[in-house]
């Protein structure tokens, strides 16, 4: 299958996917209830787009196409009030959080379709150990070239997008030390990592993809678990990093900084080169196992940078693109992750250093995605 | 020759679940058969009445069973969430209605069977309940989840309930048709049920109330659980009150009461699985042969009455509670179980007087039928509703 046209669509729009976790609240354990979340949904129209994943306890939303965060933030309330009503009805609990901290891979159940037991079949148990949960954000490109230029220079700010939605501390049941355990299970895939420096939709064609569709080992975009990715069909750039939010405020939160960002570079329009890469994974260690605590190195003048402070000023030069775009608050919770309240990966450690255990730590996520309060 | 009599006597319960314990991993093997009919049958075979392998039941063996079910009664009384009732009022309603029916079809067969009232009764009440036993063991062997588990665990856990309350009160009610003592009547049926209830309802707030003032003792709660469990169906037996009652109070106050969550063991691990041995073995071993054949008629019908019964309500319902009707009635098909809790529900209650339901006609074929097929009903039910773990059964 040759690689898609890109199609153009109106710049700076945003929509936004969520995998979220279906517990037992009982033992907080990850319950097979897709297919019955599924059916109940299906009854009425549902305020978005829903849909299951690889397991069956793994559902996915997505909203339709936002300009502002208010409307992204009232639509994805929405769905988690759907979400948590019918979960309600069914003696099943939703929540975010990258990972679930003690779920054992093993137990988990492919969802049936044709293309899940394709995946299961091929990666084994890498396919049940990618029973990790997160947020995609896309981001509307005029052309497929602007989509490839916001797609490198975007990656000089993937550590913070890392850093803030980071909600995965633990996995298989210890404290992996990591505040985005998640990642380290999306790196096992081999077509996972950065996309190849190539600014020309043209030369991104010819000489990458039609050369890896030879190869036998892709068929589509979609073969590709990259950190960002074009999506030629929608128009848009797909940034993957991000944990699942245990809030979907936070997830409304981090899309408009996404927003932002993206208007300023477009503004912007900054130097790009393969160079930029050459810390890229150092850095993105350093935001999954550290968090906001992370130092990264900026790889034009290779000066180390605490992360934190990155963020912070990163924050303050796009005050201006926030106000012309109306997403202040957002920006204000973000700012407010960086300087007081940290991320969700270190409230969930609260949770268990308080004294709540494993099971704690799901509930207290199952009371935040209700609420909307997680700090 | 005396000798060996003497060793084949001495070690004849532990060969017996020796040798049950086998012929649920070969039958599960080979017949794809549910390990806990398979106990059952080894049961039946070696009891005193059959082979005459067994000494006859009684005694600590009887105290041992009530523990098995008392830590599965347990179990599931901590897996029902009271709060879905309230989110979804429609699955209270499945519950009462699926009881009710029960209750009210058995009872018209054995009339219509030529039954005397209290007899009919008190088989109607038996025909009542889901067995706890066999559904939560085969969804844990299956490691179920989704709608049909959750609900047959809840609807199991109330059907239950209302058998036991129903089951006393029509003690109760025969009691006083007998020899016309109220205080006697009242005693077996209102304070039993009020006092078992009361002493679980204590030690759902004493024992996790103590493990917190111990200190977050997380690893141990098994254990302690699986103690207080022991204790309070030695206290309830001993004071001839409902340790069934109490064993499932204890568990539903204790969950709705913690405050620290931890991971227990499901089925309490090894200890759970080796007495749910013992406990298949000795209830199939309380049944005779010979009384099968009493009532066999009556026992054919009334399982199919209630296998139609309750796949017909949870049927009806299946829509309105927020489930396909496949779904609704499979989940029917699912509460088939009956034999363990309906033997021990008798057994704990032989010192009324045993007569009272040793002549029930029709009883001892009804729990044997359904010691072998209500568990593989189970078993079906969740393999086609796709709740059970494919390839992993442990």
């Amino acid at each position: 299958m040759p690689l898609e046209t890109f199609k153009s669509s109106e710049p700076l729009t945003l929509g936004v996917e969520l995998e979220l976790q279906l517990v037992n609240p009982t033992d907080f354990d990850l319950a097979a209830a897709a297919s019955d979340m599924l059916h109940l949904l299906g009854r009425k129209p549902f305020p978005g787009d829903v849909k299951p994943e690889i397991t069956e306890s793994m559902i996915e939303i997505a909203t339709d196409v936002h300009t502002r965060h208010d409307a992204l933030l009232a639509q994805l309330r929405e769905m988690r009030d759907a979400l948590v009503g019918a979960g309600d009805r069914l003696n099943v609990a939703v929540c975010g959080g990258g990972t679930h901290p003690f779920q054992r891979w093993f137990d988990q159940r492919i969802f049936a379709r044709p293309r899940f037991n394709e995946l299961s079949q091929l990666y084994g148990y890498l396919a049940k150990q990618f029973t990790v949960f997160g947020q995609h954000v896309h981001v509307g490109c005029g052309s497929a070239d602007e989509g490839l230029y916001l797609l490198h220079a975007l990656g000089r700010y993937l550590p913070h997008f890392i850093a803030l939605s980071a909600s995965s501390p633990f996995s298989q049941g210890v404290d992996t030390l990591f505040d985005s355990a998640r990642l380290n299970s999306v790196f096992a895939f081999p077509l996972s990592g950065r996309a190849p420096f190539l600014l020309k939709w043209g030369d991104f064609e010819t000489d990458y993809f039609t050369k890896m569709e030879a190869t036998g080992v892709v068929k589509s975009m979609k073969d590709f678990y990259w950190d960002i990715r074009p999506k030629p069909e929608y128009g848009t750039i797909e940034l993957r990093v991000c944990d699942t939010p245990l809030t979907v405020e936070r997830a409304a939160a981090l899309a408009c900084y996404l927003q932002a960002l993206c208007r300023m570079l477009l503004e912007e329009r900054v130097t790009l080169s393969e160079d930029g890469y050459l810390v890229y994974n150092y850095n993105r260690f350093q935001a999954c196992r550290f968090g906001l605590d992370g130092t990264i190195v900026d790889p034009r003048n290779y000066e180390s940078l605490s992360l934190r402070e990155d963020i912070l000023t990163t924050l303050r030069h796009l005050a201006p693109h926030a106000k012309a775009l109306s997403s202040e608050p957002a920006l204000d919770e973000l700012y407010m992750v960086a300087t007081r309240a940290g991320n969700h990966a270190g409230f969930l450690r609260r949770q268990y250093g308080e004294g709540g255990g494993l099971a704690g730590m799901v509930e207290a996520g199952v009371r935040g995605f209700r609420s909307g309060v997680a700090s | 020759m005396e000798n060996l009599n003497h060793v084949l006597s001495e070690i004849a319960w532990p060969l017996a679940l020796a040798l049950a314990w086998l012929g649920g991993e070969v039958g599960r093997r080979w017949l794809g058969l549910p390990r806990v009919s398979c106990y059952a049958i080894v049961g039946f075979f070696v009891a005193s009445s059959q082979s005459g392998f067994l000494p006859p039941p009684g005694g600590s063996m009887t105290l041992l069973a009530n523990v098995a079910l008392g830590l599965i009664l347990f179990e599931l009384g901590y897996r029902i969430n009271l709060g879905w009732l309230r989110a979804n009022p429609w699955l209270g309603a499945t519950s009462v209605v699926e009881a009710a029916a029960t209750f009210g079809l058995v009872f018209f067969i054995a009339v219509i069977f030529g039954q005397p009232h209290i007899p009919a009764l008190l088989l109607a009440a038996l025909a009542m309940p889901t067995s706890p036993a066999a559904a939560l063991r085969v969804i844990n062997d299956l490691r179920g989840s989704g709608q049909v588990t959750e609900r047959t665990l809840h609807l199991s856990a109330f059907n239950c309930v209302f058998a036991v309350v129903a089951f006393r009160i029509v003690v109760g009610y025969a009691l006083l048709a007998g020899n016309g003592s109220l205080f006697e009547a009242v005693w077996n049926s209102v304070v039993v049920v009020l006092v078992s209830a009361g002493l679980g309802t204590l030690f759902g707030v004493a024992v996790p109330g103590l493990l917190r003032f111990t200190g977050g003792l997380t690893r141990h709660t098994t254990v302690a659980f699986a103690l207080a469990v022991v204790l309070l169906t030695a206290l309830t037996q001993t004071l001839q009150f409902s340790p069934i009652l109490a064993a499932l109070v204890f568990g539903l106050i204790a969950r709705h009461r913690r405050v620290v969550l931890s991971q227990a063991q499901r089925n309490f691990g090894v200890l759970g699985d080796l007495l749910a041995v013992q406990l298949f073995v000795f209830v199939a071993a309380t049944l005779d042969w010979h009384q099968v054949g009493v009532g066999l008629k009556l026992a054919l019908v009334v399982v199919v009455a209630r296998l139609l019964v309750k796949t017909g309500v949870t049927t009806l319902f299946a829509r309105v509670s927020g489930l396909s009707w496949r779904k609704g009635a499979l989940t029917g098909v699912a509460l088939m179980p009956l034999s363990v809790f309906a033997v021990l529900l008798i057994e704990q209650t032989r010192y009324l007087g045993g007569d009272l339901v040793e002549q029930l006609s029709g009883m001892t074929a009804l729990v044997l039928l359904l010691d072998l097929f209500g568990p593989l009903a189970t078993q079906w039910a969740l393999r086609r509703a796709g709740e059970a773990q494919p390839g992993r059964e442990d």
